[in-house]
């Protein structure tokens, strides 16, 4: 049975229309026409126990509003959903002690307060039976290296720091389910190092569900197999991130340092992106031509000193599905329909 | 037992956190002292120009005016004023993800810094009394004025609430704030007896839910109420919490709907 479960999810905001001028303000107050805007549009989508999934769209396509609908502080206009078994709107403090939830944006944590009292108090909250409390704050101390600044007050913490406490305060109480929203806004390499190998930890070594909301690909690159993604408050993909680099990453770019400045530079089968110094970037369809062979055309013709090949970034595959809409090349002419 | 742990754990930590801010408590110590003796100096001037009601001699007086100032000093703690910054900075969402009563976790929030202040009431009212001179309850009295400011207290918290509920639906509520103070200071008997309000308007303000604020237990403790009203009086004012706390609630569920429909 699916952990979470959403059927033709929609929610729509209604707003007041306003009138620009002053007397449009004056109306405003007198007759009151609402605009509807759909957030979210026919979100169907399930999530086994343990998946960790990345739901990934660009700013305003529906993210958060669907997991504010998840964590039950939203009510759907229509659609049902399905947290755990349980309807998050209605219960949501029930649904409260299954999930947890970590924003990049915004600390949960005591402000003025030492760490670890945030901590205690999340123990109390969620009355976590002390046993399990220690023994988790002991894991997640191990792996977040979280003894150097228990005690210090949170606003003095870096944002590195900060964030996780932030994600140890969302764990204490063995969430079947973490919602993360935007975990690695602004941290430092070794710092977004350290809280990706925690979630895949957590991930792994307790069962953890994970939705994981990020603009950050190469989180999601570095942690799920399977995205879900959102545009305009409809899913427009839903399925393995490898699937998705086979279909759309047919070009891959082959760049070649020459010897010597050939001037007349080309070669048969593949585009020359572009040419700085030495460096020459050849773009080709690997369905037309192997990379083997296109190094062979190459070399017989110029020499060489070195090649690699690059593919193409989650990043510009995702861009392009974005501009163009994701087509699935088995069935052509038909819109997609998500994979499950 | 359990149930109510998070609230006591909120309550302890907002009373750490208060009292991180030292300089702030002495330099309110400070500043209340300066005001006990002014307010004496004020209304020691203004009895000699006959200003009195006759039921209030001058000692009493000074004794009201200290005591409310010392109440004030806890009562115009307001935890709910939090309410307001975590709307405008969206924070009200990530509480609604906990498993815990928001009202109530304000409540104990204002709780723990009300006991952090209540502390610092015992020396301010002893260096007080260098100053002035207060006139000390029959313990019958002061076990009455306590059970009714207590109530006070209460009665204090839900209209606070639902002035920063207010919030929900328009972010500017100071203007609103800033008039409700100044009617339950003035009305509430909080700067002035409402003995001295003349005749009919008297009346009134007696009988409106500012005054379970602070006049009921205010005159219990100068004795101006004889011990035969103390039941009546005490029980005008749970009415009063009995009627602002189901407002208060309801508004409260109106407000959380609100939030969870139209997304805040």
């Amino acid at each position: 049975m699916p952990i979470i479960e959403t059927r033709d999810l929609r929610k729509v905001f209604r707003s007041v229309k306003r009138t620009p001028g002053a007397l449009g303000a004056l109306r405003t107050l007198f007759t009151r026409e609402y605009v509807e805007r759909a957030a979210v549009e026919d979100v169907t989508m399930s999530l086994e126990a343990g998946e960790l999934v990345g739901y990934i769209g660009p700013n305003g396509a529906g993210k958060s509003t669907t997991i504010k609908m998840l964590t039950g502080i939203l009510v759907p206009t229509s659609g049902t959903v399905r947290v755990a078994g349980l309807v998050p709107y209605l219960e949501r403090k029930r649904n409260a002690r299954n999930i947890g939830v970590v924003f990049g944006q915004r600390s949960q944590l005591y402000w003025d307060l030492p760490l670890i009292e945030s901590f205690e108090l999340l123990r109390a909250i969620y009355s976590i039976p002390k046993d399990r409390y220690e023994n988790n704050l002991a894991d997640f101390n191990e792996l977040l290296e979280m003894s150097d600044f228990l005690r210090t007050p949170v606003r003095q913490l870096s944002l590195g720091q900060r964030m996780r406490g932030d994600f140890a305060a969302a764990m204490l109480h063995d969430p079947r389910i973490v919602f993360l929203d935007e975990p690695t806004i602004g941290l430092d390499v070794v710092a977004k190092e350290a809280i990706r190998t925690f979630i895949a930890r957590v991930n792994a070594e307790r069962g953890t569900t994970v939705i994981l909301t990020t603009h950050d690909l190469a989180d999601v690159e570095r942690l799920c197999r399977r995205i879900v993604l959102i545009d305009t408050g409809r899913i427009i993909y839903d399925g393995q991130i490898e699937r998705i680099k086979d279909e759309y990453g047919t070009h891959r770019t082959l760049v070649v340092e020459l010897c010597e400045p050939y001037p007349g530079f080309a070669v048969e089968g593949a585009e020359l992106e572009s040419r700085v110094g030495p460096l020459a970037r050849l773009r080709f369809d690997r369905r037309t031509i192997s990379a083997d062979q296109l190094i062979r055309r190459v070399t017989e013709n110029y020499c060489v000193t070195d090649v690699s090949i690059e593919e193409p970034e989650l990043e510009s595959i995702i861009r392009r599905i974005y501009v163009e809409g994701y087509k699935d090349p088995a069935v052509p002419a038909t819109l997609s329909t998500p994979v499950r | 037992m359990s149930a109510l742990e998070p609230y006591v754990e909120f309550a302890r930590k907002a009373f750490a956190r208060e009292s991180t801010y030292r300089v702030e408590v002495f330099t309110n110590v400070g500043s209340l002292l300066l005001r006990v003796y002014l307010l004496r100096s004020l209304w020691t001037a203004l009895y000699r120009q006959n200003a009195a009601p006759p039921n209030i001699p001058l000692h009493a007086m000074i004794t009201y005016a200290t005591v409310a100032l010392l109440m004030s000093l806890i009562l115009e703690i307001d935890g709910t004023r939090a309410i307001r910054e975590k709307i405008r900075e969206g924070g009200i969402a990530t509480d609604l993800m906990k498993p815990i009563s928001l009202p109530l976790y304000f409540f104990s929030d204002g709780f723990g810094q009300t006991i952090f202040h209540a502390m610092l009431i015992v020396p301010s009212l002893l260096l007080a009394l260098l100053l002035v001179h207060v006139d000390v309850p029959s313990p019958g009295a002061f076990i009455a004025f306590t059970l009714s400011f207590g109530v006070g207290y209460l009665v204090n918290f839900c209209l606070n609430l639902l002035m920063n509920i207010v919030a929900f639906w328009t972010l500017e509520t100071f203007a609103i704030q800033l008039m409700v103070r100044w009617a339950s200071d003035l009305l509430g008997g909080q700067l002035v007896p409402l003995d001295f309000f003349p005749g009919i308007l008297g009346k009134i303000v007696e009988n409106l839910p500012f005054a379970a604020v602070y006049s009921t237990p205010l005159r219990i403790y100068i004795g101006e109420l004889p011990p035969s009203e103390w039941a009546a009086a005490i029980g005008g004012q749970l009415l009063w919490l009995v009627l602002f706390a189901t407002i208060a609630s309801v508004v409260w569920r109106l407000a959380e709907r609100r939030v969870v429909v139209q997304g805040g």
